[in-house]
């Protein structure tokens, strides 16, 4: 008894095994899958991704948060869509290991030694009648197939002579390639998003900054049922690299659009330069160790600038005193022919005041309303601070006790660039897939797996010459292959005769 | 910038896609040698001047001619008609080019119709500066004139395969190649148009995007749209193996795989936002 239960048990466990695995197995399975996900994808290219949650709670009402609930506002990263692609690699991979070997030994297998049943049997065959000996026709048959680059394969027997003729087998082994192929994207894929980091950095130019990178930590967590299951921490750490913008600048075209946006860059590791001046532009980054710095914004800075021009005039008669000057962000300045010296100390790119705080702050890193701060002083003695606005001269314009007014005329921002740094140890992995897929692609549709054979019989004087043959693909091609194929044996024959 | 002999050339395309077309829906009608001779002739004529108009505007512009739509559609419509020219010196079947210079045509009339800014020849943004910006568009339009080839031979079965089922005979249907050959034409099409396609769109575009963007893949509306339509045809290629699917439904698949294509091509630039907004 006890031994039949567990041999139930055993076929049981077979029977759903099995069942699973033909699941997995199955073309259906494909279908299904590449259609949902299609359909799927279309869902986040209408819903708009990776806004805050009250973008899709005041956007889409109702739907909000049904949208935030299915994780659509996410939607390629959400767990179900992650399921599916899971599904795809195990079909693949299930339908890989069930079709291979049997393809494999098919195509291994080669009987040259075929009856003329079997060939008249073949979807495409030809029978040709000659005068001539075997010997001769089988001569002249081995000469059309080794022109047409078969490999051929004779065999013999008492009444008749065969042969198989064949080419292009690796045709039959690149939807192989291809699906490893994909496998390995996916691989590279998870590599980049397990392993590798994006970041984003604004650097002023002539400063520098360390760049921090992420760093891992492997352990095992075991809070899911006391499974251990592999866990990476991942936290970002100061690195011991340096990043210098030497310079940004635009390059525009004649028409004044953008041509090109130019970064300049050095960098240090532990205190030495290891790349020097470095020109990097869109389309054309820094690789450094793994670490690839993209040129992807720039802006001028709103809380500075680098220099600024302005000029006294007298307060009644607008008539300018002191021509136009420029001066240096911090470095003070003795106005020619006057008491005054006056640096200049502060700047908001968007001038805003809070009245709670008494603060004057950016409302934006847009330059909408620029005002400049200045320190003012008279004989040495610290006089006024007053902000001027690039857009309204005459506001606090007036030194204080004197029929001068201080215009601010102009400024330099400082530019800065805007960078990508980001770090990815899966593109090479998803770049050796993307090759071998191309590979298996022309495998798999340009080269045709096919299968000739012939048996040449002597009867009543005469040589019958039966062609048969097989195609994995391409049908229409090669029945005009071996039409051709028998043709030529006709005209040589005939040519042979006269 | 001047762009006057383009222009011209594109203006005098048109005229002769209209012309070919014509001569080829007379030739399935009327079935005379001459008819079909004089099509033959007039579709390499009519591809002669989309050339020119390609190569002049790539003078013109000084860069390759796909940067907008007015220029991308044009050459779409070139490789279109070589790979028809090509297919109808290979397999005969001329009727089936009355369908494929429809197509064309629609393409060139599509593209007279854009708005009048698409002609002027705009200089190349930051991004578009690279050999892989080339190389992608010009291999994913490879991609997508496979596609095209493969609806245009898709419907064509359906109409043909209803025909033979029932067995009613009509001379026009008469005239079309058998369903079986239609079926076998347009999965070359689409065997073609996949495998450019992947290339061009998907890995090429990475390549760039990793280059122009740091990123190989970030699910902008175009690259996701692509991939779509990639798992369609994917699709297309499964179906064809599996039984029960093969002849019609796999028609059916080819062509829903082409308005998926169309939608990547205008409906993305048009109404979804995203990285891909100049093209």
């Amino acid at each position: 008894m006890a031994t039949s239960t567990a041999s139930d048990k055993i076929s049981i466990y077979k029977v759903v095994g099995s069942k699973i695995w033909g699941f997995f197995g199955s073309l259906k399975l494909t279908l299904f899958i590449l259609f949902t996900l299609a359909i799927v994808s279309v869902i986040g290219t209408i819903i708009q991704q990776n806004q805050p949650p009250e973008f899709y709670i005041t956007g889409y009402g109702n739907w909000g948060s049904f949208v935030l609930r299915l994780g659509l506002e996410d939607m390629y990263h959400a767990g179900w869509f992650t399921a599916f692609l899971i599904f795809l690699i195990l079909n693949i991979i299930v339908c890989t290991i069930d079709r291979f070997p049997p393809k494999w030994k098919a195509t291994l297998e080669s009987r040259a030694d075929v009856d003329i049943r079997f060939i008249k049997n073949l979807l495409n065959n030809h029978t040709v009648v000659l005068e001539e000996e075997p010997a001769l026709v089988k001569e002249r048959l081995l000469k059309i197939l080794h022109k047409r680059r078969y490999k051929i394969k004779e065999a013999n027997n008492t009444e008749s002579m065969s042969m198989y003729a064949w080419k292009g087998v690796t045709g039959r082994f690149g939807s192989d390639i291809t699906h490893v192929s994909l496998l390995l994207i996916l691989l590279g894929a998870i590599l980049g998003s397990v392993l590798g980091f994006k970041d984003f950095g604004t650097f002023y130019e002539g400063e520098g900054a360390t760049i921090s990178v992420a760093n891992f930590q492997f352990g095992v967590d075991k809070s899911w049922y006391g499974i251990p299951l592999p866990k990476i921490d991942r936290q970002r750490i100061a690195s011991d690299i340096q990043l210098r913008l030497d310079k940004f600048w635009i390059d525009y075209y004649d028409t004044g659009q953008i041509k090109q946006y130019n970064s300049i860059l050095t960098l240090s590791e532990g205190g030495k330069e290891v790349i020097k001046e470095r020109h990097i532009w869109v389309n054309a980054p820094l690789n450094y160790k793994g670490l690839t710095f993209y040129q992807s914004s720039y802006g001028l800075a709103y809380n500075r600038v680098k220099q600024a021009e302005f000029f006294l005039r007298d307060a009644k008669t607008k008539k300018t005193i002191v021509p136009p000057f420029q001066i240096n962000w911090n470095v003070p300045y003795d106005i020619p022919g006057t008491d005054y010296r006056i640096t200049v100390v502060g700047f908001v790119s968007d001038f805003a005041f809070d009245p709670n705080t008494k603060t004057i702050y950016p409302k934006s890193a847009e330059h909408n309303n620029p005002a400049i701060q200045v320190e003012i002083y008279k004989n040495g003695k610290p006089l006024s601070r007053p902000w001027l606005f690039y857009n309204y001269v005459d506001l606090f314009a007036a030194i204080p006790d004197s029929n001068y007014e201080l215009i601010f005329q102009t400024y330099k921002g400082i530019v800065y660039t805007g960078l990508n740094i980001n770090k990815d140890p899966g593109t090479n992995v998803v770049w050796a897939g993307a090759a071998l897929m191309v590979i298996g692609f022309f495998m798999a549709f340009f080269i045709f797996h096919k299968r000739i054979w012939v048996n040449v019989k002597r009867n009543d004087r005469k040589t019958e010459v039966y062609i048969g043959g097989m195609i994995n693909k391409n049908k229409f091609v090669f029945e005009r292959e071996l039409s051709e194929i028998a043709e030529s044996l006709k005209a040589s024959a005939s040519k042979g005769v006269k | 910038m001047k762009v006057i002999m383009s222009l011209l050339f594109f203006d005098m395309a048109f005229w002769f896609y209209l012309a070919t077309m014509i001569l080829y829906f007379g030739y399935w009608v009327l079935k005379k040698e001459w008819l079909g001779q004089a099509s033959t002739v007039l579709a390499i004529i009519s591809t002669f001047a989309i050339s020119m108009m390609l190569i002049s505007r790539t003078m013109e512009a000084g860069h390759a001619p796909f940067s907008n739509l007015y220029e991308s559609m044009t050459f779409f419509v070139w490789i279109i008609s070589i790979a028809y020219l090509y297919m109808e010196f290979r397999y005969k079947i001329k009727v089936v080019g009355a369908f494929v210079m429809l197509i064309a045509f629609a393409a060139m009339l599509a593209t007279s119709n854009l708005p009048y800014r698409y002609q002027d020849i705009q200089p190349l943004n930051p991004a578009l500066q690279s050999i892989w910006f080339e190389l992608h568009v010009f291999s994913a339009f490879i991609g997508y004139a496979g596609f095209g080839l493969a609806f245009g031979m898709a419907v064509i079965y359906l109409i043909k395969a209803r025909f033979e089922e029932r067995k009613i005979s009509h001379f026009l249907i008469d005239r079309l190649p058998s369903s079986a050959m239609l079926d076998e034409l347009s999965y070359k099409s689409v065997a073609w148009g996949f495998v450019f396609f992947t290339l061009g769109a998907l890995i090429l575009g990475a390549v760039w995007a990793n280059k122009a963007w740091g990123t190989y893949w970030s699910w902008d509306p175009k690259e996701t749209w692509s991939l779509i339509t990639w798992f369609v045809y994917a699709a297309y290629l499964h179906a064809r193996v599996t039984r029960g699917w093969r002849g019609k439904k796999a028609a059916y698949v080819a062509i829903f795989g082409f308005l998926s294509t169309v939608f990547l091509y205008w409906g993305v630039s048009f109404v979804l936002p995203g990285l891909h907004a100049y093209a």
